[in-house]
């Protein structure tokens, strides 16, 4: 014990563990938010939508200019937090009806070099919108402080992260498991031909799937931009972490993604207090370990042998 | 009647040929083939937040230049590329504009990478590499060579700046927050090693190396918190920096652990972190706004109005500033050399020279061709319109901290070694 003590300080520090536990959550909750969206338009739709950070991305920079342009009250950040999200769910819309309705027969590596090709796209036209200079969106007033938790601070707006991801949690199943909407997609999941034989729309059903997966992109965004700086390049470093959730929890399953998040945080802020100077490594080197164990993820299914 | 349009119609095109061709007749004219300078630099993208002020000045410079008669009586030529931050898309431009576009020199960078492979192809090419814009110390000393000049100041010269004001604090116990990449290691070894030598009695009591735009520091931030520093250095930059910063506060890293910084001075970080910005934390900057600054160099503020004046309402960056200077140190080598021969351009940059600049004098020296600049640190405070600036600046010049010519040449050698 008193190796491991002397090794592991932190180990009998109970208050520091919780927080830790803590922002590990909020961490993976965040995580969470950004990848189910990804992993819904694979599942349906089959494609691995590298835009997807390109997206996250335009909601936070709709969020920006919303909360400068909305009159300075209370409201605006909510309003803008409801609104930039539907910006990006219309350009979500709007991407798959020009251009990805267009290539889903096509093979998948055709389909990553148009995806790739809309973040060159996407960078660039939101250089040329909002301009190289850092961005910046404050906390609403209410959630700019923080709480205590086992007398340690922390940040009161993570909690609203905390609350929303598994309320979105429960919204996605009751809809996917609930409507009608959600078992038409369920149904496009297990085999498209089929359901466009039984009369139902299926280009439709994808166009709504894209957009609502960009809306979930745009909400994740939205609701980061407070958080961070809002700049270019934060696609491309959103893209990677979301990549790796949804590889780890397995494409197309928000279960797997749930999972998978939790993982990750947790081992991130832990990582960090065990092994600092390689925590980085070990989000590569669990991705590594599932995909040598499990190649379709966590809880994805295996690709039936076509 | 026809005769009377067709020879108007006929002097309408002439004249709008005459004014098409007149500006660069007369300039062709008066000052012969121009000078051309190849240059790489990320005009897309991320960094465009540094790029696009450096630029600006640059090219302020490069106006001023070739308005007054341009270098040996030859104007100044700028022929851009982007890099899209990768090296081998930069060494791909720069074999382009050598072989094919014919450049006279090589200039550019932002991201160390970039000009480390920039840097490497010259050595090949036996082509001048004018290094604008990246860091790197590692540029002219431990990769440096003669087809290479660094018209920046490196890594070395700001960390030392800022951990001199380290080493006079009260603060013995120290961590750092740092993206685990050649920069991050590169100021975090300087900022260390220094600050020991100073004063001997410091201890670095935690470590944090997040990704490079890592975006959510809360783990690094509770670990920072019971790490029990009484102070800790940060290297992140940019938008990471300015993330960190506002997860930082609510957790109270910010009241319980003193904040140094290498960059969070700089406009690009503190106007968008406005009233999040970090007060009290110490830093480094171009705080061309500080009276003082001003006061030390009086023609300061009239330079700051007329780059206003030149981009249109923009106040400078430090990025500005580097691309200013670079053309004018660019001009004043081949200026020196008589010639555009690379060899005498070459020869006048191993000599050395002094330049003044409305922010003081920057000195290229020989041994290393690196520009060694005045530095400044300060204090983030809040300005009397609220808005966050470097305050309580000092300046301290390069030429008291950089390592001298006898340590760059050990560091070569020390490289050369292990090359082997």
């Amino acid at each position: 014990m008193e190796i491991v003590t002397h090794f592991f300080p932190w180990i009998t520090n109970g208050p520091l563990i919780a927080v830790q536990v803590m922002s590990g959550l909020s961490v993976g909750m965040f995580l969470f938010l950004v990848s189910v969206g990804m992993s819904l338009i694979f599942g349906v739709t089959r494609i691995v939508n590298l835009a997807h950070g390109s997206l996250y991305m335009v909601g936070a920079y709709l969020m920006v200019t919303l909360v400068d342009v909305l009159p300075d009250n209370a409201l605006r950040f909510w309003i803008a937090l409801l609104v930039a999200p539907i910006g990006v769910a219309l350009l979500g819309g709007l991407i798959e009806v020009l251009l990805l309705r267009r290539i889903y027969r096509r093979e998948p590596l055709m389909q990553l070099i148009v995806t790739f090709g809309l973040i060159l796209i996407i960078g660039t036209l939101v250089l040329i919108v909002w301009g190289p200079d850092n961005k910046s969106v404050s906390r609403p007033d209410a959630l700019a402080g923080s709480v205590r938790i086992f007398g340690q601070p922390f940040p009161s707006y993570y909690l609203l992260v905390l609350a929303l991801a598994p309320t979105m949690m429960v919204a996605l199943w009751f809809i996917f498991y609930r409507t009608r909407w959600g078992m038409l997609i369920r149904a496009a999941t297990v085999d498209r031909e089929m359901l466009g034989a039984l009369g139902v729309d299926v280009s439709t059903l994808y166009t709504q799937v894209f957009a609502f997966g960009s809306w979930l992109a745009g909400l994740a965004g939205a609701l980061a931009a407070p958080t961070i700086a809002v700049a270019l390049g934060m696609d491309g470093d959103v893209l990677i972490n979301a990549f790796v959730v949804v590889v780890i929890g397995g494409l197309g399953s928000f279960a797997g993604s749930l999972i998978s998040s939790l993982l990750v945080g947790e081992l991130q802020s832990f990582g960090i207090l065990i092994f600092p100077a390689i925590s980085i490594v070990l989000l590569f080197a669990l991705m590594a370990v599932v995909l040598i164990v499990r190649p379709w993820g966590l809880l994805g299914r295996p690709e039936d042998g076509h | 009647m026809p005769n009377t349009r067709r020879s108007a119609l006929a002097a309408i095109v002439l004249l709008s040929v005459t004014l098409i061709l007149l500006p660069a007749l007369d300039r062709v004219a008066a000052q012969g083939k121009p000078i051309r300078i190849g240059e790489i630099n990320s005009y897309s993208g991320v960094a465009t937040v540094y790029t696009f002020p450096y630029k600006d000045g640059l090219e302020m410079a490069l106006k001023e230049i070739n308005d007054k008669g341009g270098v040996l009586g030859r104007p100044l030529e700028f022929i851009f590329r982007d890099d899209k931050l990768k090296p081998d898309e930069a060494v791909k431009a720069a074999r382009e504009l050598v072989l094919q576009e014919k450049v006279d020199y090589l200039a550019g960078c932002i991201s160390s990478s970039v000009g480390l492979a920039i840097s490497a192809y010259a050595k090949d090419a036996k082509v001048l590499y004018f290094a604008t814009h990246c860091q790197t110390s590692r540029l002219t000393w431990d990769d440096g060579h003669k087809y290479i000049a660094h018209t920046t100041n490196n890594v070395n010269q700001y960390i030392r700046a800022i951990a001199k004001k380290a080493a006079v604090s009260p603060y013995k116990k120290w961590a750092h927050i740092s993206p685990d990449y050649e920069y991050g290691q590169n100021v975090w070894e300087e900022f260390s090693s220094y600050l020991k030598q100073l004063k001997p009695d410091v201890q670095v009591v935690q470590q944090n190396w997040p990704k490079l735009g890592e975006t959510d520091h809360s783990s690094y931030i509770t670990a920072l918190l019971q790490s029990g520093a009484d102070a800790f250095f940060s290297s992140v930059w940019g938008a990471q920096e300015i993330a960190f910063v506002k997860q930082a506060r609510p957790f109270g890293l910010l009241d319980k652990i003193k904040f140094y910084s290498a960059s969070v001075g700089n406009p690009d970080e503190l106007d968008p972190l406005g009233k999040e910005a970090p007060i009290g934390t110490v830093t480094t900057g171009f705080a061309w706004y500080d009276d003082g600054v001003q006061k030390l160099h009086p023609k300061l503020k009239d330079w700051v109005k007329k780059y206003a004046e030149w981009s249109k309402g923009k106040e400078p960056k430090l990025g500005a500033s580097w691309g200013y200077a670079s053309a004018y140190i660019i001009a004043e080598a081949i200026k020196r050399a008589h010639g555009t021969d690379t060899d005498k351009v070459i020869g006048a940059l191993s000599e050395g020279f002094d330049m003044d600049f409305p922010w003081g004098k920057v000195i290229m020296r020989g041994c290393d061709q690196q520009a060694i600049p005045p530095q400044w640190t300060g204090v983030v405070k809040m300005n009397p319109q609220g808005r966050p600036v470097m305050g309580d600046v000092e300046e301290t010049h390069g030429k008291d901290i950089v390592r001298s010519c006898d340590e760059v040449m050990q560091l070569r050698a020390a490289a050369a070694l292990k090359k082997k």
